[in-house]
């Protein structure tokens, strides 16, 4: 099992004709297991750290993003779209995306196999256990289409962790669910994730659900100088 | 492969689209092949019935010229000649010929012939003493294969006439040779010639003037038939050109209907690249917009893991299952439109011809040419789905 995941130094500047805007992260460690939670204003870059954390954004210079003892960050020295990379992120994450993003041609079941096939880890028995404790075992021969909302983020959840990845990846998983799904389904990742030792990074504005979870809150704050807007990681109270 | 079974997945979910593309390739498709069937069917009706009789492809020198073996030598190595004999003067070539024991004689032409000569049918070998008889003298005889024959000389004032006998090899259908004619080796015109020229045949028991052993054998001429139509003209050219004498040959019929052929691909070939032009520019822009439409699908799955260039295969797939399909729907219709075309207007058309016709060589062609355009279509697609950003997932879904 991976030990942890460690980013220092962090840093992404995006920057178009008049404005710019700057993420920096001075250290975050994300032990095996661990749930942590980034809140933060609209705009302050939760969703870019996510894409930093998920391999899916080029670090700046100067980044070191450690897994196991290998710097993540150098895999992008070949390139956005090097086989690697893609294979990597398959390798270590898990996603819930905010509206699922499930392949829509695909039954329940066949979502949540997917990331099996694509990493080799093949196991149905274990996407029957995850159809079992997401309680969506009576829609699990439906197509995505078919599902309430409620029901796509139970089987985005499941298609996350069904390969097994070391960090889930959530990213507003309870933005379009009301508040008591939202609470249903919060608690199903967080228990599922638990369950086969997967760390969980989420993020939210909901920082009143967050508290109430427990859930280890690192908030992001931005400031304004010159046109430029910096986003900085802090660890926020509980 | 993974990646296959996806794009099969949501193209059999997205059959509507599948119906749009394979129906734009229908619909350029269909009239397309028509067009290049009927063409194939009425041009090869003309050109069989061109190739049905020999004559057209036959080069005849005209005039008594004199011609030595060393002269004819260099024409039987060239490859554009399927056929060549040596002709006799053109006063010799007419005996008088009966049936063995027969009392009907009929005066007819004595054309020298030999194995491969397309007058004769085919395979036919005719050996030293064997003639093949037209049909008009076959029936004024009463001849068939086999009858015993006397061919019997016309020269007039000689103590004794020379009278061959030979045996009917094989009777010719009427469009192989017009009126009466008997097809004889060339031995045997050489024979006769030297009987009209006062040489002594002793074998026949004929006495002349001059001794045999002394005669060299002189040609007027040579009955050419060229390889193909293609061969004629420039065959007939080049006969000319080497022995320095006229010829007959039924180039401008020939040239006019190979004229045709060459004006008729020509138009067939514009009409398929525009076509092919409009077929890739739907196609690219059907590809591409399909990626374009399912962006988030395919970023999703760029998002589990799966690397660029692998999902680049996923449109291209989807195209070649598409293609397949056009493929498959436009030479069904095709056979369908050819079958209701050849009932409404192959009525002219010789026995056992189709009015359309694509040959399997250049049907499995047009399949690998639409198949390489589609695949260039969706080269454009695949571009496009390779350059997906799987963090689009995120960032637009929050």
């Amino acid at each position: 099992m991976v030990r942890g995941l460690t980013l220092t130094d962090g840093r992404i500047e995006l920057r178009d004709r008049d404005r710019a805007f700057r993420l920096q992260v001075d250290e975050l460690t994300l032990a095996p297991g661990q749930a942590v939670a980034l809140t933060g204003a609209s705009g302050s870059g939760k969703t870019l750290l996510l894409e930093l954390l998920g391999l899916l954004r080029a670090p700046g210079k100067g980044t070191v993003f450690l897994c196991d003892g290998k710097n993540l960050a150098t895999l992008w020295g070949r390139g956005v779209r090097d086989a690697d990379l893609a294979r990597m992120r398959g390798q270590l994450f898990g996603f819930v995306p905010q509206t699922g993003a499930l392949m829509p041609f695909l039954s329940v079941t066949e979502n949540i196999a997917l990331p099996q096939h694509v990493t080799g880890r093949e196991d149905a028995a274990w996407c029957t256990a995850l159809i079992d404790r997401l309680g969506i075992g009576d829609v699990a021969s439906l197509m995505p289409g078919a599902l309430s909302i409620g029901q796509r983020q139970r089987v985005a959840i499941a298609r996350a962790l069904a390969h097994r990845p070391p960090f889930v990846i959530a990213d507003e998983p309870t933005a379009a669910l009301d508040s008591d799904s939202a609470d249903v389904v919060l608690d199903l990742l967080l228990a599922a994730a638990k369950e086969q030792d997967s760390g969980v990074i989420l993020s939210s504005h909901d920082t009143d659900r967050v508290a109430r979870f427990g859930i280890p809150r690192l908030a992001l704050t931005t400031e304004s100088q010159n046109g430029v807007v910096t986003s900085r990681l802090e660890p926020a109270p509980c | 492969m993974l990646i296959a079974t996806l794009a099969w997945r949501d193209l059999m979910r997205d059959r509507f689209f599948l119906f749009c593309n394979v129906a734009i390739m229908v619909g350029i498709l269909v009239p397309l092949l028509v067009l290049f069937g009927v063409k194939n069917g009425v041009y090869s009706a003309l050109i069989g019935e061109m190739l049905a009789d020999p004559a057209n492809r036959q080069i005849d020198t005209q005039g008594n010229a004199s011609f030595t073996d060393r002269d004819l030598a260099p024409l039987r190595g060239w490859p554009e000649i399927a056929f060549l004999t040596p002709k006799v003067r053109g006063q010799f070539d007419f005996m008088n010929v009966r049936a063995k024991g027969g009392r009907r004689m009929r005066p007819a032409l004595i054309i020298p012939t030999g194995g491969g000569d397309p007058t004769l049918p085919r395979g036919t070998e005719i050996a030293g003493n064997q003639v093949a008889v037209s049909a008009q003298l076959a029936a004024q005889l009463d001849l068939d294969a086999g009858t015993e024959l006397q061919l019997i000389s016309q020269a007039e004032g000689r103590p004794r006439q020379l009278v061959l006998p030979v045996t009917v090899a094989v009777i010719l259908p009427e469009t192989a040779t017009a009126g009466r004619a008997v097809l004889a080796p060339f031995e045997m015109l050489d024979l006769i010639e030297a009987f009209y020229d006062s040489y002594s045949l002793p074998d026949h028991g004929i006495t002349g003037t001059r001794d045999l052993a002394d005669r060299v054998p002189s040609y007027e001429g040579v009955r050419v038939y060229a390889r193909g139509l293609e061969d004629v003209a420039a065959l007939q050219a080049r006969i000319e050109d080497h022995l320095s004498i006229g010829t007959t040959a039924r180039t401008r019929e020939v040239e006019s209907l190979l004229g045709l052929g060459r004006k008729l691909n020509l138009a067939l070939g514009l009409t398929a690249a525009l076509a092919a032009l409009g077929l890739g520019a739907a196609l690219v822009l059907g590809f591409w917009s399909d990626v374009s439409r399912k962006k988030t699908v395919l970023a999703g799955i760029a998002l589990l893991g799966i690397p660029g260039h692998t999902l680049a295969l996923f449109p291209v797939v989807q195209a070649l299952i598409t293609s397949l399909a056009g493929l498959a729907l436009s030479f069904l219709l095709y056979l369908g439109a050819g079958r209701i075309a050849g009932a409404m207007f192959g009525q002219g058309l010789p026995d056992g011809a189709s009015l359309t016709q694509i040959p399997a060589a250049q049907g499995v062609a047009i399949c690998l040419g639409v198949l390489v355009l589609v695949l260039g279509a969706a080269a454009v697609a695949a571009w496009s789905a390779q350059r997906l950003d799987p963090a689009s997932v995120l960032r637009e879904g929050s």
